[in-house]
């Protein structure tokens, strides 16, 4: 049972098809909106502040993840984006964290035919991949390429903020290894949190704000060029580049 | 060297999610649509001059809006879950409206396809045959019924005009690729399946109905303006990005300005274009297939471009993402499986429903051909 652990949060297992069928009908009446969400206790908004400044680029949150959540070979919840960057003939490296957001408008969920995807009251966005049809709707939708197709499931896979950790009263596994104390995760509903302080006070950026999306993953110093879609040399190494059929689990 | 440079060192690849198979979906219901319209003068409106291009579409909407969901059920990567769709409610998904929209289109054209074979039906179980009674059967007794025909072929116009609606739709609301997400995109897959439609005609036209030279003359003549159509909206895409006008289209047109592939992509489309309206336009009589063929080419290219190229854009990442082929069923054998589905309901559908014959002499009926395999059995 050791796989259900990143779909805790589906709980009646094999009754989730008329539980989803149940949340969705509202849909029709609301799309979107908050009333839509559902498990989760809504006294909490998680959410994460990465402190760029504090960031190694050691990689050791993307090796703790795929260990925590049983990530496939070659797919990644989180990865930490590095970049070399010339200035005036100085080179220096860039590292960016990147993760599912936990959008507070994620685009992610009103595209999904199924309702497999949704958004929990405590802000946390999951699939149930007992009910997701690996339509990729949702990974289409997503602006900051955090979803992807889970080859063994055969179903949309994400972050979760470590949810399973988060109800157990644990920090998600990435913060929870994160060398340099870069990202600091805790509810923006607390105003006495460290992220609620560190976004008041700290003059957080999201990626990509135009979209929308109103992330819920922010972002100390932020260099803007790295924002959006990154304008440069492609990357070197390319851990996908093996299709998946070859993978000795596929 | 420039001052001022960023390389991309370590980043995620995200292989394409929506696969070959989408493509050959989008492909196929395009061409359905496409054809069904292009049915609908010579059977429901009842005008005779059309008849006979009339019943080369109906071919092609049948076939391919028979293929088209196989396709699109392959494309889940769960696809025994096809049914998850039908116990929810989700009108904020262009997905779930397909899943709608799709039963009700294919139901409405095979009710039409009836209606306006009942009348060969009919003439078959007239024939002195074993298979006389099935056919009777399956005439239930009746004949031609214009009213009929035009009703059936009016739901099943409402069901493909609601289908190419959601098609488009479902990719243009993505704002996450902005590619994609133009209010063009609809109207350039309906533009783009109206002409492979077209093509598509002007193919079975050459090997599965006879060769008939007014059905090519006047299905180049369409050809003709639905490329004009095509180039058009092509150029309004690229005007609203090139001079800035729209920021989506310049960004779309910025992700992908730089890449040789795209260049080259582009120049292939305009000549794609370009070349079968020209020749459609010069010279409509004795270049059917040459033009049939570019034109379906470019149809199914239109999609692979938007569905493969698009997706190959990265959302956060620098460059492009690499997409190689693969062998198997994710990849070339979809592709192959899907064509091959199609080329079944085509002899399928041509053995029990014989294309009308004509004195031709044989090189009309190219051996090689299904359809001449066909015709040469009966």
């Amino acid at each position: 049972m050791d796989r259900s652990r990143r779909n805790f949060c589906l709980g009646a297992g094999a009754a989730t098809i008329g539980a989803a069928t149940a949340a969705a009908v509202p849909a029709a009446a609301a799309p979107g909106a908050a009333s839509l969400r559902r498990d989760g206790d809504p006294a909490h908004r998680w959410a994460m502040v990465v402190d760029m400044g504090k960031c190694v680029g050691c990689q050791a949150c993307t090796v703790a993840c795929i260990m925590e959540n049983d990530v496939p070979e070659n797919s990644f919840r989180t990865i930490v984006s590095t970049y070399e960057v010339t200035e005036q003939g100085k080179a220096g490296s860039y590292m960016l964290p990147r993760l599912c957001n936990h959008c507070e408008k994620p685009p992610c969920i009103p595209v999904c035919p199924t309702g497999a995807t949704f958004q929990r009251r405590d802000g946390i966005v999951v699939v149930d991949n007992t009910v997701c049809v690996g339509c990729a709707y949702c990974v289409q939708a997503c602006p900051y390429d955090a979803r992807f197709i889970n080859h063994e499931t055969q179903t949309a896979d994400k972050c979760t903020f470590c949810v399973h950790r988060v109800e157990a009263g644990l920090l998600p596994a990435c913060v929870e290894t994160c060398v340099g104390g870069a990202r600091v995760f805790g509810d923006l509903n607390d105003p006495d949190s460290a992220v609620s302080t560190l976004v008041r006070e700290g003059n957080p950026k999201v990626l990509k704000p135009e979209q929308g999306t109103q992330p819920r993953v922010f972002y100390l110093g932020l260099d803007p060029r790295f924002q959006g879609k990154v304008d440069g040399t492609q990357t070197l190494w390319r851990p996908s580049a093996q299709p998946h059929a070859q993978k000795e689990h596929a | 060297m420039m001052d001022n440079h960023i390389v991309e060192v370590i980043n995620v690849t995200r292989e394409v999610a929506w696969l070959p198979w989408a493509v050959q979906y989008f492909f196929l219901i395009g061409l359905s649509v496409g054809g069904l319209l292009l049915s609908l003068p010579g059977y429901a409106f009842a005008k005779e001059e059309w008849r006979k291009l009339g019943r080369t579409a109906l071919l092609v909407a049948l076939t391919c809006g028979l293929a088209a969901p196989v396709a699109l059920l392959s494309d889940l990567h769960q696809p025994g879950r096809f049914w998850h769709f039908y116990v929810v409610l989700r009108p904020t998904s262009w997905m779930w409206w397909g899943s709608v929209f799709i039963p009700l289109y294919i139901t409405g054209l095979l009710v039409y396809g009836w209606t306006c074979f009942r009348e060969e039906l009919q003439a078959h179980g007239r024939v002195d045959s074993r298979l006389a009674a099935l056919y009777r059967l399956a005439a239930l007794n009746g004949g031609r019924n214009d009213a009929l025909i035009r009703a059936a072929g009016l739901f099943a116009l409402a069901g493909a005009l609601l289908v190419a609606l959601y098609t488009g739709a479902e990719v243009a609301v993505v704002k996450a690729r902005p590619l994609w997400h133009t209010p063009f995109l609809p109207v350039q897959f309906l533009m783009t399946a109206l002409a492979g439609a077209a093509g598509l005609v002007l193919v079975l036209n050459r090997f599965a109905a006879g060769n008939d030279r007014a059905v090519e003359v006047r299905a180049n003549r369409l050809l003709a303006g639905f490329l004009g159509g095509v180039m058009l909206v092509g150029a309004l895409w690229l005007a609203l990005g090139l001079f800035g006008l729209d920021t989506t289209h310049a960004e779309a047109l910025g992700s992908v300005a730089g890449s040789e592939a795209w260049h080259v992509t582009a120049v292939w489309a305009v000549a794609a274009t370009a070349l079968p309206f020209g020749i459609a336009v010069a010279k409509p009589a004795g270049t059917g297939l040459l033009t049939g063929l570019i034109a379906l080419h470019g149809a199914w290219m239109f999609r692979w471009t938007v569905f493969i190229g698009g997706q190959s854009v990265p959302k956060t990442g620098a460059g492009f993402y690499d997409y190689a082929l693969p062998a198997g069923p994710e990849g070339l054998l979809g592709i192959v499986g899907t064509a091959g589905l199609w080329l079944f309901l085509l002899i399928a559908l041509t053995a029990i429903l014989p294309s009308p014959r004509r004195p031709a002499p044989g090189p009309a009926r190219a051996p090689q051909t299904p359809a001449g395999t066909v015709a040469a059995a009966e």
